[in-house]
């Protein structure tokens, strides 16, 4: 099967190129396999990965037009030929590789931790079954950046517009009954910036590779925003 | 931009001001389809009628509302450049001034004449 791979090398090249390879497809192929075969042919060829089976979120490139896990993406369900590229608007540091720092720091922005004025109890905080039900389709982010790097709005301002994996994040602790510092993740997001150039564009949902969908949470976040304003 | 620039409260008046304006829309297109004015003095009667001007100059105004956010936003996220950014908002602000005075204006001499 014929792959088309990005390459970029800092130290030679002053733009990326496509490079194409023969890879031998057999069975239950993942694309990550495909990867690893080509780094066998070429050992210079860069490109990260960790668990292979969607967990770390390590893998995430563009491929045929669309970010995906490399992973859990069987080489049957893509077209001939399969063209990989490093995540759309980040620097590249080598081939596949892209510098996710802005990323990290929108994440880190939203305080991705339980806020407590209350005195810390000795055991742990309980929550209902329902509250804790709130929190599914939330937490199971592995932040592999895969939504935040399709969002045109996040292309356009990744020093300012949150993300929507941040936003999602927002929203899990934002709906999180032990969390008590509503107001203050609700003020910090106020603005044009933050939460409000997510124009319900939607490609997020479109590539989550959990299935999770953020623009219903930076939904909700405006919808409690507005609760809150009136 | 950020730090006076209202964010909650963009989102909200775009989102209300675009139900006025479908709402008000669907209203022209039914009169204009089913009971259009006839001629001048029909069209001036309607117009010019307390309701039906009140509804259209709030239909006025929240289109220049709606089309002040909107171009906004498109700015926001496209022109980075302070100055440009901040030449093209003054443009299009006195556009849209200019142009709800003079919807304003129209529907005064109608009133009057």
């Amino acid at each position: 099967m014929k792959f088309l791979v990005s390459r970029f090398n800092p130290e030679s090249d002053t733009s990326p190129y496509m490079q194409e390879f023969e890879v031998e497809v057999v069975r239950g192929m993942m694309l990550r396999d495909a990867l690893l075969e080509i780094k066998r042919h070429d050992e210079s060829f860069a490109f990260r990965h960790s668990c292979g089976e969607g967990v770390c979120g390590s893998d995430g490139v563009n491929v045929n037009g669309t970010n995906k896990l490399a992973c859990i993406t069987p080489i049957s369900e893509l077209t001939e030929p399969v063209e990989v590229r490093p995540f759309p608007g980040r620097p590249i540091i080598r081939d596949l590789v892209v510098d996710m720092t802005q990323f990290y720091q929108q994440y880190r922005a939203v305080k991705p931790w339980l806020v407590r004025d209350d005195p810390m109890p000795e055991q742990e905080i309980l929550q209902s079954p329902e509250e804790r039900d709130k929190l599914d389709g939330l937490y199971e982010c592995i932040l592999c950046g895969c939504c935040s790097t399709a969002c045109p709005s996040f292309w356009w301002n990744p020093e300012k517009f949150h993300g929507p994996q941040a936003l999602l994040t927002a929203w899990r602790f934002l709906a999180d009954s032990r969390d008590q510092a509503t107001d203050e993740r609700l003020d910090a997001l106020e603005g044009p910036y933050k939460l409000f150039r997510c124009h319900t564009i939607m490609n997020c949902v479109d590539v989550c590779p959990k299935g999770l969908n953020p623009t219903k949470a930076i939904g909700h976040i405006k919808t409690l925003m507005l609760k809150n304003a009136v | 931009m950020s730090r006076k620039a209202s964010g909650l409260k963009a989102w909200a008046i775009q989102r209300l001001t675009a139900i006025y304006i479908g709402l008000f829309a669907l209203y022209l297109v039914a009169v204009l389809l089913f009971a259009a004015p006839v001629d001048f003095v029909a069209w001036k009667e309607w117009i010019g009628g307390p309701l039906v001007s009140v509804m259209l100059l709030l239909f006025i105004v929240s289109v220049l509302m709606h089309a002040w956010i909107g171009v906004r936003d498109i700015l926001i996220d496209y022109v980075h450049p302070i100055a440009i950014r901040a030449s093209l908002l003054g443009l299009v602000a006195m556009a849209l001034v200019g142009m709800g005075l003079w919807a304003a204006q129209a529907l005064i001499l109608v009133r009057m004449a």
